[in-house]
């Protein structure tokens, strides 16, 4: 019985105490498997109004154009301004989730702004002004990006080792889902509010988006239920509150090597191709195909309705084969005979929207993860928090760029845009390929040997790192270890496998921007 | 990743083809273009301006004749000698009475003509925005009634406005376009056009509106001795550099039965336009309905022309409807123009621009050059041996 309870106590049940005072009901108690699937469905929904909302301008876009009389560049800053918050946000989202806020707080106030901005956009879309709808566009940013970092947080504060993987993947799921069920609801929301009213106009677009902000309502219930649920559980468990776990240090960027520079670009190229396409989609397949809308709206929500499910195909695979490099090499040329056989062929759509999906989630699952084997565990933060800032930055620029080459080029010119921004980005998977054989292969090699590697390394970097500047070791010893360190230390050097995910901030940083 | 390079190799290949057939196969030749304008005199103002343009290529002539006597007609004749002249019998021509009026000297030289009538301008009110034309029509304005302003000339353009009786204000426009050499529209939707061929556009400027929904509809006679224009092919084209979000181009093509050779053409792209300096947003899709054989004597009877020049006319017709289920309807903008090119022999043939061309060469072949220099140079170091990383035996 003691032998079982020191097991339990070494293998991260995290009881300090000794346990729950008086006994519960499964579903609540926090220590629990019950409760804790409980609080997953309440973290999986607490993005799902914001993915739900970020695609609206999507899903409605030639009502937005005609009922607000815009152009298409006008029409794509609803999608830059998104963007602009999370330039410099994404730096400093883990800081306010750790240090200022709290991530309970945080969560609060993020989904507070998801809300508000919405809720403003939806009144600018009423009254007819188009810088309100920006303004909202704008607040909603804000939240938006920091909402999934906090998701993320919670879900490595919930749940360890290798359940890790299947939140992930569950809560990836349910924002594409969002996403989806976005693409293919709101026209006919619109159609069944146009019927009510009587004739289209800004005024139904208004209370179409306010009807798609009872969704962002029902986030925020999320977050304040998961509040309160993770506020009752410290108490319970008496756990310590684990953090982001990230450190942002901006003088860190000129020690990045060359290739996560490449992948930077990579990610850049990549994306710019993807969010401002289907952005402008519907349209382009109403177009160009002769589809109805609502068949446009379905092929459009294809990448979507295909990444809920291969997302976690596809990173199971990456995980097991390793040779990320090659796999990116693959996702990236997927995406450009995609866009190519849309630009140049009359082929069915759903030939290459299906291509596009797949490859866009080879590409997370095998891009994100390949920062983690380039740069130093004290980088990560910094590494991840500038990949997705100069996303952002590339998403803002590009999705203004795109209306304007669509208003006076036309669908052509636009996709052979696109192509050349992921032939950017497939120059520098090239160049990285030749990079990583020329520094010897790390980025690039199989699974089994670089699980062979890290074993050998995590004892080597254990000594190495006593004599150097204090490091998580020898802070250890100036400080209690938690339960968790404790725990893998102590597998350390039985010479078990660690997996790769059992530093809690590394696996939240790999996966926060999976999302995206 | 080795198909994936393959591939993009093999298109690439096909790219560099593609210029090479784009650059060599541009169509050779300029026209001298002369125009003489024949206003209609005092004494018969009704009789209408006839203007004359005088194409001349390298070993043939092309005969553009435009007349506002009735409808407006254009009328192209191809003759194959470069010094043939169209003769006019004024009185003849004035009095629509008999045919031969209207002459080419030397006659043997005629190769071919056609002709173009706008006959009807229908309008009917979209209750259900269905934008289905069968009924609610309202009673059509007959452009032979109308009222024509003197033609307007400005080298190499010319502009014909009229207004129909009933107008409180605004007008129904069409401009011609003569070309000397291969090139494109100014504006949209900036058709290719050949030296063989002429730019109609027609526009209503401030027509009122019958009703508040109401839509407009175009009808078009087109007129040939042997061989009017008589089927319509619709092309699918990638291209929509030059009339952004337009994929298709309508030909309505005159040819011998069975064989396959053109001589003759109305070319447009399905797309009007609601404002005079349009954007994107303000292309309107349009419709064509199927063309129909109809009687030559109806068209003679409108156009003067006609009467003049053709013996024993045949024509087809057909109407171009503006705007679909869902879009706005004409009372928002109170302006409608689209844009027609009339020729003969082919059709000019639409190509991809040099930009597009150089940024898909230029995208995959980097990467390409980056590979192959790349793996050239790996193979090397390998052959060489990696033996600098390793350690050597010591004896």
């Amino acid at each position: 019985m003691a032998d079982l309870e020191e097991r339990q106590r070494l293998l991260g049940d995290e009881d300090r105490g000794s346990g729950p005072g008086r006994p519960m009901l499964a579903i609540c108690d926090p220590s629990r498997l019950l409760h804790r699937l409980v609080v997953l469905f309440f973290m999986c929904f607490l993005g799902f109004g914001s993915y739900f909302c970020y695609d609206n301008p999507a899903a409605l876009q030639s009502q937005v154009i005609q009922d607000l009389h815009l152009t298409t560049s006008d029409f794509m800053q609803l999608y830059a301004w998104y963007s602009w918050p999370n330039v410099v946000l994404c730096f400093f989202g883990g800081f306010l989730l750790d240090r200022v806020f709290g991530v309970r707080l945080g969560t609060i106030i993020f989904s507070l702004f998801v809300c508000a901005g919405q809720v403003v956009f939806a009144a600018g879309a009423w009254t007819n002004h188009f810088w309100l709808m920006e303004a909202g566009r704008f607040i909603f940013g804000i939240g938006g990006e920091s909402l999934a970092v906090a998701q993320n947080t919670y879900a490595v504060n919930w749940f360890k080792g290798k359940e890790l993987n299947l939140v992930f993947g569950l809560q990836l799921s349910m924002a594409r889902v969002g996403s989806t069920v976005n693409m293919n609801i709101m026209g006919w929301i619109y159609n069944r509010v146009t019927d009510a009213v009587g004739s289209p106009g800004h005024t139904v677009l208004g209370a179409s988006l306010l009807i798609a902000a009872i969704t962002c309502v029902f986030s925020l219930i999320c977050a304040l239920v998961l509040g309160f649920l993770d506020k009752r559980a410290e108490r319970i468990l008496n756990k310590e509150q684990e953090g982001t776990g990230e450190v942002i240090k901006i003088t860190d960027v000129k020690h990045f090597p060359a290739a996560l520079w490449l992948i930077f670009i990579i990610c850049v190229g990549y994306y710019v191709a993807v969010f401002p396409f289907i952005g402008l989609g519907q349209v382009f397949f109403i177009e160009k195909f002769s589809f109805s809308p609502a068949e446009a709206r379905a092929v459009n929500s294809i990448v979507y309705i295909i990444s809920a499910p291969a997302s976690p195909v596809l990173g199971f695979m990456v995980d097991k084969t390793g040779r990320n490099v090659n796999w990116v090499l693959l996702a990236v040329a997927a995406t450009l005979a995609a866009h190519m056989m849309l630009a140049f062929t009359f082929w069915n759509p759903w030939i290459a929207m299906s291509l596009l999906g797949v490859s866009y989630s080879l590409l997370a699952c095998a891009l994100w993860p390949m920062v983690a084997f380039v740069v130093p565990e004290h980088q990560l933060g910094t590494a991840y928090g500038f990949m997705q800032s100069i996303q952002n930055l590339g998403l803002a620029i590009i999705s203004i760029a795109a209306g304007a080459i669509l208003d006076s080029k036309g669908y052509l010119v636009l996709e052979v845009f696109f192509c050349a921004c992921i032939c950017v980005g497939l120059i520098a998977a090239v160049l990285l390929y030749f990079v990583d054989c020329i520094k010897g292969g790390d980025l690039n090699q199989s699974a089994a040997a670089r699980a062979k590697l890290s074993k050998e390394a995590s004892s080597d970097a254990e000594k190495e790192r006593r004599p150097s500047k204090p490091t998580q070791g020898e802070l250890a010893r100036l400080a209690p270890m938690s339960a968790f360190g404790l725990r893998n230390r102590y597998l350390s050097r039985l010479g078990a496998q660690i997996p790769e995910h059992c530093s809690s901030h590394l696996s939240s940083l790999a996966y926060r921007s999976v999302l995206k | 990743m080795a198909a994936g390079s393959a591939w993009s190799g093999g298109l690439y290949v096909v790219l560099v083809l593609w210029i090479v057939t784009v650059t060599c196969s541009a169509e050779p030749g300029r026209r001298q273009i002369s125009m003489q304008l024949y206003p209609s005199s005092h004494s018969t103002p009704q009789a209408g301006d006839l203007l004359h343009v005088r194409a001349v290529g390298d070993n043939d002539t092309l005969h553009f004749l435009f007349c506002s006597q009735g409808a407006p007609t254009l009328l192209l004749i191809h003759t194959n000698s470069t010094s043939s002249e169209v003769q006019v019998n004024w009185p003849e021509f004035v009095a629509r009475n008999t045919s031969g009026s209207l002459k080419v000297e030397p006659e043997s030289s005629l190769m071919y003509s056609s002709a173009v009538v706008f006959s009807r301008l229908l309008e009917y009110d979209d209750v259900n925005d269905t934008a289905e034309p069968t009924s609610d029509l309202f009673p059509p304005y007959d452009l032979q009634n109308f009222t024509w302003n003197p033609i307007n000339l400005s080298e190499p353009m010319a502009l014909l406005c009229g207004t129909d009786a009933s107008f409180t204000n605004g007008s129904l426009c069409l401009q011609l376009s003569f070309f000397d050499s291969e090139g494109r529209g100014e504006t949209w939707p900036h058709l290719l056009h050949s030296v063989n061929s002429s730019q109609l556009e027609v526009w209503l400027d401030g027509i009122p509106a019958r009703a508040t929904q109401s839509r407009f509809l175009l009808e078009m006679h087109a007129v040939g001795e042997a061989y009017p224009l008589s089927t319509i092919d619709v092309y699918q084209s990638i291209d929509d550099e030059y009339t952004p979000s337009i994929f298709k181009v309508s030909q309505w093509v005159s040819s011998v039965n069975g064989s396959s050779d053109v001589l003759g053409y109305a070319l447009w792209k399905p797309v009007a336009y609601r404002q005079a300096r349009p954007a994107l947003e303000d292309a309107t899709p349009c419709r064509h309905s199927v063309p129909r054989a109809q009687s030559g004597s109806m068209v003679t009877a409108s156009s003067g022309l006609i009467r003049g020049f053709f013996s024993d006319p045949k024509s087809m017709a057909l109407n171009v409807s503006f705007g679909l289920a869902g879009e706005p309807f004409y009372n928002v903008t109170r302006f409608l123009s689209w844009t027609l090119l009339v020729g003969v022999g082919s059709p000019p043939v639409d190509s991809f621009s040099p930009l597009v061309v150089a940024i898909m060469a230029v995208g995959l072949g980097i990467p390409m050059i980056i590979l192959l220099v790349g793996g050239i140079w790996l193979c090397i170091r390998k052959s060489k041996g990696a033996s600098s990383t390793s350690y050597e035996p010591i004896n």
